[in-house]
């Protein structure tokens, strides 16, 4: 069999090929005999048959360029640069792996080599590349952003996502699919009408390309000319490569009940490895046993490695919840909240005051959603700040949130600064996989060594007839996922505190803004300042009760309280400010003073914020209860649209005042 | 029929916009599309269509150029060419509150909590905490909570005659825990409401020490008797020859107790109990020993029964292992008397024409007044100082 390529490169090149492809092979060859032998304790996905794709693709690149891949990812892993007693070490469980044991087979990370890291979720990595397009586009230097998927993936919607969004913006995102016929065991011409990939790009309008994926010489020719258009400004390029793994789909699976073993014999016969190694003994640009040397040397190496990997220690059980949050915001420095002064602001322009001040001094930041362009957001959220810093860092999007979520995923991966307008909390929901999967697990999975310096913002709340799809809370949902920090200001003052802490956090947040609180003023200090996440406010004292309320209930609170004082009952009012983290200290303290607790809360009651406050209470402050904890909430249904039925499955002041009131008398 | 022209909301918040001005002369004929006049809503200068057809009647008392309108209010009319022009409504409210409120048969029952089910009588947690820091027996008490649920305040109704302990609203402090209050109240009423006299003196505890270091040497396993133990032992021994220092004052007169039982006040981190121990002068060292250790304990777990916190005739209160001699203990009401322990230390003493090392503990004796008088007061304390300087003798005995 011969290459497609008429001009074969330089010796050493063909060399260089040629060992990683050999490192590939006999790295995936070793981790099948130690999977047998249990060394390997959870899945692992061989790339064995597909080596020259990663080879060939990667020989272009240094370790500034980045890589997303998949969960068949070892390959990739390995032509980036990993070392292979890092692969190894990882699928054994050891503190020396490169995840340091957090991620195995399908999550590998090494940010240092550009190696954005694998993902058990199939076609994310095709939204982060597009977000490391994107900070190489705003840095305006010449990198390149890869990802490696299959043909699973482009029956998925981030494939026609993230191809547009790259194609919209050019970014500099080469897209290479490894078609390797079988999404898992499901045929390719199964699900799709047209099983070719490559021919889909004249869609977006970019380069596409349909090569033989078993062809080293012809992949690294072509990805080549792809890098280099991207590096110089031309933008992505989708590259097929038509290839075949053969061994199972994950170590220890059957393989014959979908395909043959006439079948996968066949396309051993293809092997990319001897392919290459008969194309150029052929042709007389190496002897015999250069090549075999390159295979001694290579034999050795995995054998060393797979020892060192067995050597290591196992990691510490003490540490297995470190790194959920980035070690900069894992012990906060107590910070003085200042004076309030005169000067008003809602609470949209309390939040444009915080992200315009940090707009200016970080150039890293920029703000991506429908409509927060020219127009300045649907909410004036960015009102104003286009013209300033241009449509790059105030970037309009197509309707697609998942896509411009997971662009913002991997902008922040590889250092941006995303804040992710999605103006309702609603619309956000399409995106659930990216933001729980992806967001809230990547400092975690990669130990660390990635930081998510992302704000995602957007409205909640019912009120004006928004109905259903424009008015969910979903706070509590968020709060149940380690790895984020999820922010429910209740006025301008905390909103322009809380949100410049959110935007020098390298955690990720969702920060939530009640729309019926937007154009409510409040006292608002022009210098600049932060709140930490995790410190609830009291914002009116009292003896006889302890009222926790979130977001807008806190107003519902303050209305009645005074009426409620005049009744001799003394109200002790606390706004929590952030539900994760949740602060429950500040509560416990107050209800060992008062001995009942009433929390208000807009959104539903189960498996909710209350309900978190409810059993720490019940846990840790039991002896401090003088009646039992009472919770009010919003009724349990989507909300309606008429007026009529809209106020019905909202607290109302009044039904705060007999909450209290029957507490009282409990 | 006349169409009324009304102001739009414009965005997802707005109850108020203003007006701006007419983009028509009143008498114009309006077709739907139009532009009809301009509204500032929460964002923007709008200009806003007409949906209807007819001609443009603006009355009066219309809004003026840059008058604030509400959401709703009807600003004029579109109507037939020969068609009177109806008034506007004097009253103009925002058309969210038109819409009509929901009744609360209305609101689902899911949007709060059910009524508890009836049970009986029951007490909280925290009605119950206080109640053993206080010394109360809540089960004989009337709840004033729903279902006759007992609460903190019928507790401290019970102790305190009535009077809940009040707090401040404003000030806030980390320690105002219920124990806090509870002690604040105790100390309140006792300086108040006795008249306390306090006599020092110094024990020569040489033989003490010296008994004390003899247990330990040869306490094998258990904890060896420790001067807590001994002194409370001793106390109850000397308090047999002195009913009055185990006396009441009550309003039938003086009242003795006929059980010898001693308080021993312990530091915990909620603040200060006061366990009991049990005829300390007729329980063998060795079990006093252990009943003590458990019951320290148990006082700082916040585990005592208040069974366990009451019924005692004298307290014993020990300051020595912070370093402090005399002090002038405060009562334990309803008691008419308490000792306070100082520390013992190594003092150079006058034995013939030379100086030799003994050990000296400093007693402190409070007691009130209003039942006995000093000369009682000061014989106890010369018994017990005895007992302290020959301790074997009083142990034997």
């Amino acid at each position: 069999m011969t290459t497609a390529v008429t001009t074969l490169p330089e010796k050493d090149t063909l060399l260089d090929l040629y060992r990683t492809m050999q490192v590939i092979r006999q790295c995936e060859e070793e981790l099948a005999r130690c999977h047998q032998r249990g060394l390997v304790h959870g899945a692992c996905h061989t790339y064995v048959g597909e080596e020259a794709i990663a080879t060939g693709v990667c020989s272009h690149l240094d370790r500034t360029d980045v890589v997303f891949s998949t969960h068949r990812g070892h390959g990739h892993a390995l032509a980036k640069g990993l070392e292979p007693r890092q692969l190894i070490a990882e699928l054994f469980g050891k503190e020396t792996g490169c995840s340091g044991g957090r991620g195995g087979s399908m999550h590998l990370f090494s940010p240092e080599i550009g190696l954005m890291g694998t993902s058990g979720i199939v076609a994310s990595c095709i939204l982060q590349s597009t977000g490391g397009g994107y900070t190489i586009k705003l840095a305006g230097d010449e990198r390149v952003s890869i990802c490696f998927f299959g043909d699973g993936a482009v029956n998925n919607g981030a494939f026609h996502e993230g191809l547009n969004m790259a194609k919209i913006w050019n970014l500099p995102v080469i897209f290479v699919c490894e078609n390797n016929g079988f999404a898992t065991e499901v045929p390719f011409g199964e699900s799709s009408a047209i099983p070719d990939v490559g021919r889909r790009a004249q869609n977006y309008g970019m380069p596409g390309l349909e090569l033989d994926g078993n062809d080293v010489l012809d992949i690294h020719e072509k990805a080549g000319e792809a890098i280099a258009r991207a590096r110089s400004g031309e933008g992505p390029t989708l590259i097929e490569c038509k290839t075949y793994r053969t061994r199972t789909h994950a170590e220890g699976m059957s393989d014959f009940t979908y395909r043959t073993r006439e079948e996968v014999e066949e396309w051993k016969k293809k092997c990319p490895i001897l392919r290459l190694k008969n194309q150029i003994l052929e042709q007389g640009l190496v002897e015999t046993h250069e090549l075999d040397t390159i295979d001694d040397e290579v034999s050795q190496l995995i054998d060393e490695s797979r020892q060192f990997a067995e050597d290591s220690p196992w990691p510490d059980p003490a540490s297995a919840t470190t790194h959920v949050y980035s070690a900069s915001s894992e012990e906060p420095a107590p910070v003085a909240e200042p004076d309030p002064g005169t000067r008003e602001l809602n609470f949209v322009q309390a939040t444009h005051e915080a992200l315009s001040e940090e707009m200016a001094k970080n150039p890293r930041i920029f703000v991506m959603g429908e409509g927060i362009g020219a127009r300045g957001g649907n909410f004036n959220t960015t009102s104003g700040l286009f013209d300033i810093y241009g449509g790059a860092r105030l970037c309009d999007t197509p309707i697609c949130e998942r896509g411009f979520v997971g662009l913002g995923c991997g902008a922040a991966m590889t250092g941006s600064r995303p804040v992710i307008d999605f103006m309702f909390a609603d619309f956000v929901n399409d995106a659930f996989g990216e933001l729980v999967n992806q967001i809230a697990k990547m400092q975690y999975m990669s130990s660390g060594r990635l930081t998510m310096p992302i704000l995602l913002r957007g409205c909640i709340g019912i009120g004006h007839s928004a109905a259903t799809h424009h008015s969910g809370n979903y706070y509590p949902l968020y709060a149940h996922f380690p790895g984020f920090r999820v922010v429910v200001p209740s006025n301008a003052y905390d909103a322009k505190g809380l949100f410049r802490k959110a935007l020098t956090c390298d955690d990720p947040v969702i920060f939530l803004e009640h729309r019926e609180l937007l154009t409510a003023k409040t006292a608002v200090p022009e210098q600049e300042y932060e709140i930490e996440f995790g410190r609830a406010a009291v914002v009116r004292t009292g003896t006889d009760v302890t009222v926790v309320a979130i977001a807008r209930m806190v107003h519902h609170v303050l209305e009645v309280i005074d009426e409620l004082a005049a009744d001799g009952i003394s109200v002790e009012l606390i706004d929590p400010r952030t539900v994760l983290p949740l602060d429950t200290e500040t509560i416990r303290a107050s209800v060992a003073r008062t001995g009942r607790l009433l929390v208000v809360d807009e959104t539903f009651p189960v498996a909710g914020i209350a309900s978190q406050i409810a059993a720490v209470q019940a846990d840790l402050g039991f002896d401090d209860l003088d009646a039992p904890i009472k919770r009010l909430h919003g009724a349990f249904t989507p909300t309606p649209y008429s007026p009529a039925l809209e106020s019905a499955v909202v607290p109302t002041p009044e039904m705060v005042a007999n909450a209290v009131r029957e507490l009282v008398a409990e | 029929m006349a169409h009324p022209i009304q102001i739009p909301r414009l965005g997802w918040s707005m109850e108020e916009g203003i007006f701006i001005e007419w983009l028509k002369q009143d008498g114009d004929r309006i077709e739907p599309g139009d532009l009809l006049y301009n509204l500032e809503g929460e964002k923007a200068i709008q200009e806003i269509e007409s949906i209807d057809a007819g001609f443009l009647r603006i009355p009066d008392n219309a809004p003026a150029e840059g008058e604030t309108v509400l959401v709703g209010q009807v600003i004029g009319w579109l109507c037939a060419e020969d068609e009177a022009v109806p008034e506007l409504p004097v009253t103009t409210v925002p058309a969210a509150s038109v819409a009509p409120a929901a009744t609360p048969a209305a609101v689902p029952a899911n949007i709060r909590s059910a009524e508890p089910a009836t049970r009986p009588p029951v007490s909280t947690p925290r009605a119950r905490r206080v109640a053993s820091e206080l010394g109360v027996d809540w089960t004989t008490l009337t709840g004033s909570g729903r279902n006759g649920r007992i609460r903190e305040r019928d507790v401290r109704a019970a102790t305190s005659g009535g009077s809940p302990v009040a707090s401040t609203a404003d000030t806030v402090s980390e320690s105002s825990s219920s124990v806090r209050h509870t002690i604040a109240n105790r100390m309140l009423i006792a300086s108040q409401t006795t008249a306390p006299v306090t006599l020092t003196t110094t024990a020569d505890a040489t033989q003490l020490v010296s008994l004390r270091q003899q247990f330990q040497a040869a306490a094998a396993d258990a904890r060896p008797p420790g001067y807590n133990d001994l002194l409370i032992k001793l106390t109850g021994i000397v308090l047999r020859n002195h009913p009055l220092l185990r006396a009441r004052w009550t309003e039938n007169g003086i009242e003795v107790s006929e059980t010898i039982d001693i308080g021993l006040a312990v530091d915990t981190e909620a603040g200060l109990i006061v366990p009991v121990v049990r005829d300390p002068g007729g329980t063998p060292l060795r079990t006093l020993c252990a009943s003590i250790s458990d019951l320290v304990e148990r006082g700082r777990e916040r585990r005592l029964t208040a069974d366990e916190m009451s019924g005692g005739a004298f307290t014993i209160t020990n300051l020595g292992s912070f370093g402090i001699d005399a002090f002038t203990p405060i009562l334990n009401l309803p008691q008419s008397a308490i000792l306070g322990i100082g520390r013992i230390r190594r003092v150079p003493a006058i034995d013939g024409d030379e100086f030799v090392a003994r050990d000296q503990l400093a007693l402190s004796l409070t007691f009130d007044h209003r039942v006995l008088d000093g000369a009682t007061a000061a014989a106890f304390l010369a018994e017990l100082v005895q007992a302290i300087e020959t301790p074997g003798a009083m142990l034997a005995g």
